[in-house]
């Protein structure tokens, strides 16, 4: 005799390489400090829904002394942006986000010295945020929109380019050894489901997902990223089915293919965890794919702790469920015989 | 055909048109009235980017043919923050949790939430997720949706300050701040257009022409009724390539159409450009293609075997890629184990169901450059690609990156960017192509469907002594991203463990099913599923807690991988150490269900019980008691 | 995608019948127009071209329903989203809010229609099983020369398989009239693949009432969708209980019964093994709604095996 409600928790871990595998990865990026203490950005490729744009003002605001808001980002061109690659591989904060740090600091580093070069200090000393700049341990100090104005007027537009390459090496086309990526990052899921033995439907009533991401630049995108992953994750453990037929589909639109809707959503616990690239100078790493590597095998593990059946074979169905618990019941019958 | 005369309010401007007389609410919105704010995700009423207000009530304007909106008040996002003005408090809120990411599906959420904030101005979250459930995020994992209409309506209802959507302060750095997303607003406000959004004076329709079989010989393509038809600009197909046709993320497999033989149910065979979507609808059916049907292969392992059919002769076994990894020595590990344990994991094909369908729209620009805008997650390769199959200098093509509505992988493949960029040179006009959901999901790729075959040696203690794991997955028609799928999941495929011995085998295979390729994590999902539920029988075997062993087999820091990388820090201790700790658990070995004491404490929900908005009178009484 | 030369709107049931038996071959009738727009798509009919589209959500005869002498009509118009928020329509068809909570979802409920969901005829609506439990007929009407001509049926009688029902080729169903089930505690019971817009794999319905005493099945109602080509009402079931005192016992007995009775083609061992809990979650969630108290984990699982 069974409740008709069950509960059980499951844990699994991962891993993930950030950037593009067993190859050479690059992207590059130009800054300028612009008029009105502004800054203009341009890279090859950017937003996907991921939030980069959002991650690549701040980066450039840091660096350029600006605020985000302040930053423009012109990209997406092959014909007016210098090359990024593409928008996957978990590779946009490390590789265009580096980039573009490059690109500012370069820029920075021509207006620096032209403003040290004014006030009559080392250009080490000059610092700059929020739309300021000044020098340390003086009270020498102005807006960024004077300084790129005066800049300007001293003959210097200041212009900086940046390139970041990740280098990973390809592998031994018999052995496998190579080192495909130079930064790795690791994860770890618990699930915690509710089984219903009448229906075989599963609940996922709550996830802790703690992920490493090397340094969350925005820790609320980051958590917007783990919580997509986490549901497609959940998507794919129980109801998401591509089906064919001899090479015919048998789901051809949302009312056969089913997603998660509002109705199906867990509580998602995220705990980041910050342990830096020592490889990159921003020491971020990424969190776009890795986020949903280890939900399908905790929610596997959770729904075999409620009611002691495994599902080998995604999605876990209603229907799968129903089965394997019934399965389940022969055999201990049989046992019991 | 008689056309409808329609007076309507729309966000309170009265709007008096003809229309023809099948359009939908949202035809007329979007095509008619050039308010793309309201999206098209599906067509059919699953998915809800397409919801406004009529008369006060919403609906979803993708099933309301126009007709039933004649005489009615119209709302759509656009008229909720009207241009200049500020945006509501849903939309503030949007903004401030991050509630947006690709944002296509933003319209239609954020209508939703406020009809359920006008509904019921005191819903709770139950009610809240109950009045949500008719629209579809891919992207966000729903959580900060439903923060932010919690927000907004303790804001709405003055529980909470106004200055709960202003956004944090800065601090010191603007690294590591919840800085707002820059792009929220244009999404919150339906005001981003996506490529189907976009027009251009004198722009044509495209509709593509599909293969009904998963392996055929073309004998012939007859297009000259299809071309006669008036308002047909051009058709195009394969013949039409000037250059040196082939596509694909490793291998040039893919012909822009199909090029004598079809491979899989749903390839493109041809193209028509003209003046309507109906009118290259009906050239599509003067099209006469005739298919010599082949011998078709649906299973990776049937494909492997001798004698099945080939689908590319340049891979005679149909085994697109092959990564093995090899370290150690796993019969020597095998026979050092006290307990192996074997079983046999399958992940399914996974369509990515981001909700911006495939659409583009390509010209040739007055220096004879051919221009393709399209939500390409790949526009550095592809004209790399492209510039060779029109057999153009690389700076004679460009391609620009539209607002990707939803990727995860599945918009980095060319698959339509050559037909727009063709039918733009034949036809010397821009080209519009929007594809309908059914079009995305028969001819796109999927994630790679895994059939894994895995081995295990143990110590009584946890050890992992060494792992024997095999691959096999469906590839399907072309190689697309395959190749790189089936490295990344090999190298991934043993987890984060330190294990002396392993054999890792990941074939892809070429079948005639809908071709998979790149998703979301590259194969390494399907690895570790099965590593990771591999992981929790042996630890029930052993007696073992599934965090002890884990602990007892992670890679510590200088650890040397599968691939023998040495690696430097290594975080998976401290990741555990943090998961084990947020969720309290208590440790055991896995098989314990109700008898665990850590059930159903903070950080669960409650089991979703249809009907919450019945129930406000308990949760009243409820609230009084405590 | 569907396409049309007419799209008509008649405002009287005369005007829509006259349309109607005018209307060339291959025209259609529209109610919510949620189930046909999306069956003119790729996958299932394709593009679809129809001479005419007879809307008839604004023909007045057909809008409202009334309550009179023990009977709800409701007017083929009335839409699912009113069993949710109309006061009377809850007290009188107490399963109905809680079929329509499971509908489709808060949009598609502002359009779709009862009426229409019947005629569609699917082997799933999820209308279909309370109505046959409430005795529910259907009222259809034609014009014979110049006069409307109305007659009514039992919906159980009315449905003929998937998509088939007695529906004459010039008739419009103009009403759907149900015994009023006040006092009676109602339920619904549904399991798909997700909890939001979501076709039944099963689904169940009830409608309880206890004598005064509360300890004495007076009346049940119980019914079926997803099973076989048409839903299913319980007769034999409601017989065994009518009368009864109320006991787990009994209605674990009860539950146990129609199993074998779901004779769908596809997923039959899995429709029948859920069958059994949900006329048992019914039954008892229909006792709590009409008064009894909410049984404990412990009383639910004694009965559950």
């Amino acid at each position: 005799m069974m409740q008709r409600k069950m509960r059980g928790r499951g844990v699994a871990a991962s891993w993930y390489g950030i950037a593009r595998t067993a190859t050479i990865d690059r992207a590059g990026a130009w800054a300028e400090l612009d008029d009105g203490g502004t800054g203009k950005i341009v890279t090859g490729v950017t937003e996907i829904g991921e939030g980069i744009l959002t991650v690549l003002a701040q980066i450039a605001a840091e660096e350029l002394g600006v605020r985000p808001e302040d930053i423009t980002i012109g990209d997406n061109d092959t014909a007016r942006s210098p090359e990024a690659a593409h928008a996957g591989a978990t590779r946009q904060t490390y590789m265009i986000g580096n980039s573009v740090a490059l690109a500012c600091r370069d820029a920075r580093t021509k207006l620096d010295a032209e403003i040290a070069k004014v006030w009559g200090v080392e250009t080490e000393t000059i610092r700059a945020f929020n739309g300021e700049i000044w020098s340390e341990g003086s009270n020498l100090r102005m807006s960024m929109e004077e300084a790129v104005d005066l800049c300007k007027k001293r003959g210097i537009v200041p212009v900086g380019s940046g390139a970041f390459t990740a280098h990973g090496t390809g592998l031994d086309p018999v052995n496998g050894t190579g080192s495909p990526w130079q930064a790795y990052v690791f994860g770890c899921q618990v699930a915690e489901v509710e089984v219903d033995t009448v229906t075989g439907e599963v609940q996922v009533l709550g996830i802790w997902a703690a992920h490493d991401v090397g340094r969350a630049i925005n820790p609320r995108g980051v958590e917007g990223q783990i919580e997509g992953g986490v549901v497609q994750g959940l998507g794919q453990a129980l109801m998401e089915d591509y089906q064919l037929d001899k090479g015919h589909t048998k789901t051809h639109g949302f009312a056969k293919y089913i997603l998660p809707t509002s109705l199906d959503i867990p509580q998602i616990n995220t705990t980041i965890i910050e342990d830096r690239d020592p490889k990159s100078p921003l020491g971020a790493k990424g969190i776009g794919e890795p986020a949903l590597v280890p939900t399908a095998p905790a929610i596997m593990n959770a729904i075999y702790d409620a009611v002691g059946v495994r599902i080998k074979s995604l999605p876990a169905t209603p229907e799968k469920i129903l089965a394997a618990l019934a399965e389940r019941a022969m055999r201990t019958k049989g046992v019991a015989a | 055909m008689s056309d409808l005369e329609l007076e309507m309010h729309i966000n309170g401007r009265a709007v008096k048109r003809r229309a023809a007389p099948h359009l939908r609410l949202l035809d007329f919105l979007r095509d008619d009235l050039n308010m793309t704010g309201t999206k098209e995700g599906c067509g059919a009423g699953e998915c809800g980017t397409c919801s406004v207000f009529v008369d006060g009530k919403l609906v979803k304007s993708c099933l309301m043919p126009v007709g039933k909106a004649n005489g009615a008040r119209i709302e759509t996002i656009e008229g909720l923050a009207p241009k200049g003005g500020d945006l509501t408090e849903v939309q503030r809120a949007f903004h401030k949790t991050g509630a947006s990411q690709c944002g296509y599906c933003i319209p239609g959420m954020v209508m939703a939430a406020t009809s359920a904030l006008r509904e019921n101005p005191d819903a709770g979250i139950e009610e809240i997720k109950e009045r949500l459930g008719g629209n579809i995020c891919r992207c966000t994992g729903y959580t900060k949706i439903f923060e932010a209409v919690e927000i907004a309506r303790d804001v709405i209802a003055g529980r909470l300050s106004a200055a709960a959507l202003e956004p944090d302060p800065a601090g010191n750095s603007f690294i590591g701040n919840n800085v707002r997303r820059l792009d929220a607003p244009s999404k919150v406000s339906g005001r981003l257009r996506y490529a189907g959004d976009m027009v251009m004076p004198d722009m044509l329709h495209m509709q593509v022409l599909r293969s009904p079989h998963p392996h055929a010989r073309i004998r012939v393509i007859d297009v000259s009724a299809a071309h006669a038809l008036p308002g047909v600009a051009c058709v195009i197909t394969a013949a039409d390539v000037p250059g040196e046709d082939g596509f694909g993320v490793f291998v040039h497999d893919q012909p822009i159409m199909a090029r004598g033989i079809v491979r899989y149910v749903g390839e493109a065979v041809a193209a028509v450009a003209a003046e309507d979507v109906l009118t290259a609808k009906e050239a599509l059916r003067l099209i006469k293609v005739e298919y010599d049907e082949l011998p078709a292969v649906f299973d990776p392992e049937d494909a492997m075997k001798i004698g099945a059919p080939v689908l590319h002769d340049y891979a005679p076994t149909n085994i697109t890629k092959h990564i093995p990894i090899r370290k150690g020595d796993v019969e020597q590990g095998f026979a050092e184990a006290d307990l192996i344990v074997e079983d046999y994991y399958e992940t399914q094909q996974v369509e990515h169901a981001y909700l911006e369908p495939e659409a583009g729209l390509a010209y040739v620009d007055h220096d004879d450059v051919v221009t393709v805008i399209s939500p390409s997650q790949n526009i550095t390769h592809h004209r790399h690609m492209l510039a060779k199959i029109i057999d153009k200098p690389i700076n004679k093509v460009r391609f620009i990156m539209s607002p990707v509505g939803g990727g995860f992988g599945g918009k980095e493949d060319m698959i339509y960017q050559g037909m727009l960029a063709l039918a733009a040179m034949k036809s010397g006009r821009p080209v519009r192509l929007v594809y309908t959901r059914e079009e995305s999901i028969i001819s796109t790729a999927k994630r790679h469907p895994a059939r894994i075959t895995y081995k295990m040696g143990l110590k009584n203690d946890g050890r992992i002594t060494a792992v024997e794991f095999k691959m096999i997955s469906d590839g399907g028609a072309y190689g697309m991203s395959t190749e790189g799928v089936m490295r990344k999941a090999a190298i991934l495929a043993c987890g984060p463990y330190d294990i002396p011995n392993v054999k890792i085998d990941t074939i892809g295979v070429y079948t005639n099913n809908t071709p998979s390729g790149a998703f979301r994590t590259f194969g390494a999902m399907q690895a570790q599923f099965a590593t990771e539920s591999h992981l929790d029988i042996c630890a029930e075997k052993l007696g073992l807690d599934p965090f002890e062993i884990r602990r007892r087999n992670m890679m510590q820091d200088g650890a040397i991988t599968h691939t023998q990388q040495t690696l430097g820090k290594v975080s998976i201790g401290t990741v555990l150490d943090a998961a084990e700790t947020a969720s309290h658990w208590e440790a055991g070995a896995p098989g314990r269900g109700e008898s665990r004491s850590d059930l159903g404490g903070e950080g669960t929900r409650a089991p979703c019980t249809l009907g919450a908005r019945f129930a406000p009178a308990v949760a009243k009484v409820k609230k009084e008691v405590a | 995608m569907l396409t049309c030369d007419h799209y008509l709107m008649p405002t009287s049931l005369e005007e829509a019948l006259m349309l109607w038996r005018g209307a060339p071959s291959g025209s259609r009738l529209v109610a919510g127009a949620t189930d046909i727009l999306p069956w003119a798509r790729e996958g299932r009919a394709g593009d679809v071209h129809l001479p005419s589209l007879i809307d008839l959500s604004r023909v007045k005869e057909l809008c409202g329903y009334t309550v009179e002498a023990g009977k709800v009509r409701l007017g083929a118009n009335v839409v699912y989203q009113q069993f949710l928020e109309d006061e009377t329509l809850r007290r009188h068809l107490p399963a109905m809010p809680f079929c329509a909570i499971w509908f489709a979802d808060d949009q598609i409920r502002q359009q779709a229609t009862l009426a229409g969901n019947i005629v569609n005829a699917s082997p799933a609506g999820d209308g279909i099983p309370p109505v046959i439990a409430m005795n529910g007929e259907i009222e259809m009407a034609r014009l014979d020369g110049d006069r409307i001509v109305r007659r009514t049926m039992r919906v159980a009688e009315f449905l003929r398989g998937p998509g088939k029902t007695a529906l004459g080729p010039d008739e419009i169903v103009t009403a759907i009239i149900c015994e009023s089930m006040e006092g009676y505690g109602g339920s619904f019971q549904k399991v798909g693949q997700r909890r939001s817009l979501v076709i039944s794999s099963v689904c169940a319905a009830a409608f309880v009432k206890t004598d005064p005493s509360g300890e004495i099945f007076e009346d049940v109602r119980l019914a079926l969708g997803g099973v076989g080509p048409v839903p299913l009402r319980l007769t034999d079931i409601e017989d065994m209980l009518r009368g009864q005192r109320i006991t787990r016992q009994l209605v674990a007995d009860a539950a146990g019964l129609p199993a074998d009775r779901v004779a769908s083609r596809t997923r039959r061992d899995y429709r029948r093994a859920v069958v059994r809990g949900f006329i048992e979650a019914a039954i008892e969630d229909a006792l709590v709604a009409c008064g009894a108290p909410q049984p404990g984990p412990a009383q639910r699982e004694a009965a559950h095996v």
